[in-house]
């Protein structure tokens, strides 16, 4: 009976194309209605005067040529670019150094484990509410500082002070995060490598850079990249503690905050706001690009 | 079945070619309506975070026009303050802006640009109701190069300035004759900052738009076509300003600050004098009873005479299906009965004509409460609303953006302003 109820061979030759694409389709559809559509409305957006409540004209690169001489457009390009070269170096080494920390099996240790964890999960809302009454100029940071005889320092109300400020948020919430992938990573070296290199008379440090690095770099790259992405993506850190307005005369605008103070409300520009948002795409593709290049170069 | 690649080529041009379709044109129809057909059908209303401290009588209200008009039933909506804008503006992008919407008239202008919005003149139900209002209050509503009216004018507001007696009696000011122009103001804060070496500032915003117009700055060109405060009194308050920010009689995170942050300073001392309304005292009550001892009121500091006030309105969908519904729930909304008895509920005024002048708003019962009404409700009678309809949200990041530049030192306050009017009318251009 078996036999017969089996399908024959051109029966299932003649079934496999459609099948295959069935099962993707749910798939597709999401992709397609919350992914490909927008960024393709976006793009096509980018080359139109649209307006949020008026329907734009093509204007072919007018969006474009005006963005070279928009003064705010180059200060939030060069504010996310900074956040990127002071974020992503800490985010690479300081949750490996953590995650080394935490990766031995002691009393306790999860507990830390969880603590260093907690602020991934907690809202940035909030992480940044918090941030800005310590750092505010009557805070628990400049009163602490008075005390031991240095005036308040404007961590929110100087422009430089502020970006690294927004900074040192972004790194201390993404730590966590992080480190648990760098616990996957190390959970993966190999034990009799760091006895070798210890018989050989390797110290710590030693066996950190020759043994460590050498066998989560691949995972380096990893952070590297996901982080650098992010950071040049950066909004609410900076938002919450510079204000809508980025900071004293908007100097501490990143890019996509600038995609959202020129492309919302009844009177956003979208038009010019997509062309900003795919200057941000092509940055974050040529980012990626070029750490999976210095990673094939390591490699090679 | 296969899927061919015809099949697949024809989708992936339609999902290239189907955002296009957003690119037509989508003016408003500008002749003229009539909503004065039967009042039926369901209709959606939409408040600015009204809900949390009057649902009751919100719902005591819907209540009572659906007793009044069998056959209608309106869903309330209520949104948060926050990103109140972005809503309308989804909605609208949408095609879902509801039937009844709450709204500033700086948001009514770009819906009305857009032909959301019910011309209330050219309709012949609504334009009946004009005579019941203030005649300031109804033309709060019209937008420049447009002719036309496009919100019910409801409810106004005013605030006086809340001062801190015991930080200006430590500078030695008196506290009982706190400033009332604009020169002693400034002569003022410059003395309690230097008096307290830097540690209380006066004031913790930066000049906004309205600042400029209660200085008697001309904001606008006289065919409202352009802005025009870079003029030499313009100049003047900038220059003034940036004095007192050098001498920190401006708190020096004002550059950053908002409403709220400003609030919290002037509860904790840090700041001498704020902006507020009568509902503020309840808070002063509650959250710092030491400020509430020492509380000072005093009327808003003005050049020209007359105070700045806020309108709220009330718009109708243009592109409501059941418009006479819609006309009629908006009337009822802000009709003298029912803006009086809101008033009555919260600190705020009604816009309906010879409401003033009721007993509630002239007579004082020896209260603060009562003392900052009466007071207000009497200056409103005069007041302006300073923010010019068309001043859109990037144009006030335009302007605070140069304001903070000029404060900072990076420019000069003449520099500064001629930016920010170039700015801003370049925005007015681009519509």
């Amino acid at each position: 009976m078996a036999g017969s109820t089996a399908p024959s061979g051109s029966r299932v030759r003649r079934q496999l194309p459609t099948s295959p694409w069935l099962f993707a389709a749910p798939g597709f559809l999401v992709t397609g209605v919350f992914v490909l559509y927008p960024f393709l409305s976006t793009v096509v957006d980018a080359f139109t005067d649209r307006r949020t409540l008026i329907p734009g004209r093509f204007v072919g690169l007018a969006n474009f040529r005006e963005l070279l001489h928009d003064d705010m457009f180059w200060i939030g390009l060069r504010n996310s670019t900074l956040y990127v070269l002071g974020v992503v170096p800490a985010l690479v080494v300081l949750p490996l150094l953590l995650a080394l920390l935490v990766q031995k099996n002691i009393p306790g240790i999860a507990f830390f484990r969880s603590a260093f964890y907690t602020p991934v999960v907690a809202s940035i809302v909030v992480v940044g509410l918090i941030w800005v009454w310590l750092l505010d100029e009557r805070g628990l940071v400049n009163s602490l500082l008075e005390t031991l005889g240095a005036g308040p320092v404007g961590f929110l109300s100087d422009q430089w002070l502020l970006l690294v400020s927004a900074m040192a948020v972004t790194v201390w919430k993404g730590l966590g995060y992080y480190m648990i992938i760098y616990l996957a990573a190390l959970a993966n070296v190999p034990r009799e490598l760091h006895e070798a290199a210890a018989v050989d008379g390797a110290g710590a440090v030693r066996r950190f850079l020759t043994v460590t690095v050498p066998a989560v770099r691949s995972t380096m790259v990893l952070v590297a990249a996901l982080s650098s992405v992010a950071a040049f993506k950066v909004f609410s850190e900076v938002y919450l503690m510079a204000g809508p307005s980025g900071g004293p005369a908007g100097e501490d605008t990143t890019l996509v905050m600038l995609v959202q103070r020129t492309g919302t409300g009844l009177t956003g520009r979208v038009g010019y706001a997509s062309a900003i948002s795919l200057v941000v795409f092509a940055v974050t593709v040529v980012l990626m690009l070029l750490v999976l290049r210095a990673d094939r170069k390591d490699e090679a | 079945m296969r899927i061919s690649r015809r099949i697949l080529a024809t989708a992936a041009t339609a999902a290239v070619l189907l955002p296009l379709s957003a690119c037509g044109s989508g003016s408003g129809d500008s002749s003229s309506s009539d909503s004065s057909g039967k009042v039926q059908g369901d209709i959606s209303f939409q408040t600015w975070n009204l809900r949390a401290n009057f649902k009751s009588y919100f719902e005591g209200l819907i209540a009572d026009f659906e007793k009044k008009y069998p056959g209608t039933h309106v869903k309330w909506i209520d949104q948060p303050a926050e990103g109140y804008a972005d809503k309308i503006s989804a909605d609208a992008a949408a095609g879902t802006l509801p039937d009844v919407v709450n709204v500033s008239p700086d948001l009514a202008a770009p819906l009305a640009k857009a032909g959301l919005a019910l011309d209330l003149d050219k309709d012949k139900a609504a334009a009946k109701y004009k005579s019941e209002y203030l005649p300031g209050a109804w033309a709060g509503n019209e937008i420049p190069g447009l002719p036309g009216t496009y919100a019910f004018p409801w409810y106004l507001n005013t605030g006086p300035l809340f001062y801190n007696k015991a930080l200006f009696k430590e500078a030695g000011l008196n506290a009982d004759q706190p400033p009332k122009t604009y020169a002693a103001l400034f002569t003022d804060a410059l003395q309690i900052a230097h008096k307290t070496d830097g540690k209380v500032a006066t004031l913790a915003n930066v000049p906004t738009i309205e600042d400029f117009g209660r200085y008697g700055v001309e904001l606008m060109n006289k065919q409202g076509t352009a802005f025009a405060f870079n003029d030499a009194k313009g100049v003047e308050l900038l220059t003034k300003y940036k004095q007192l920010f050098d001498a920190k009689a401006l708190d020096p995170q004002a550059l950053t600050a908002t409403p709220e942050s400003s609030g919290q300073k002037f509860l904790t001392g840090a700041v001498a004098m704020n902006p507020g309304s009568a509902l503020d005292l309840h808070n002063f009550k509650t959250q710092a009873p030491t400020l509430y001892k020492n509380i000072g009121i005093t009327d808003q500091i003005t050049n020209t005479g007359h105070v700045n006030m806020y309108v709220m309105g009330l718009l109708v969908n243009s592109r409501s299906k059941e418009k006479p519904a819609a006309v009629a729930f908006a009337h009822f909304i802000t009709d003298a009965q029912n803006q009086m008895s809101f008033a009555k509920k919260v600190a705020i005024f009604p816009s309906t004509a010879g409401s003033l002048e009721d007993p509630y708003f002239t007579k004082e019962d020896g209260t603060d409460e009562t003392r900052v009404r009466v007071a207000a409700a009497k200056s409103l009678k005069t007041a302006v609303n300073y923010t010019p309809v068309l001043f859109s949200d990037q144009m006030k990041t335009a302007l605070r953006n140069e304001v903070a530049k000029a404060l900072q030192g990076k420019e000069s306050p003449k520099a500064a302003l001629d930016n920010a009017v170039k700015a801003c009318n370049q925005l007015l251009q681009q519509g």
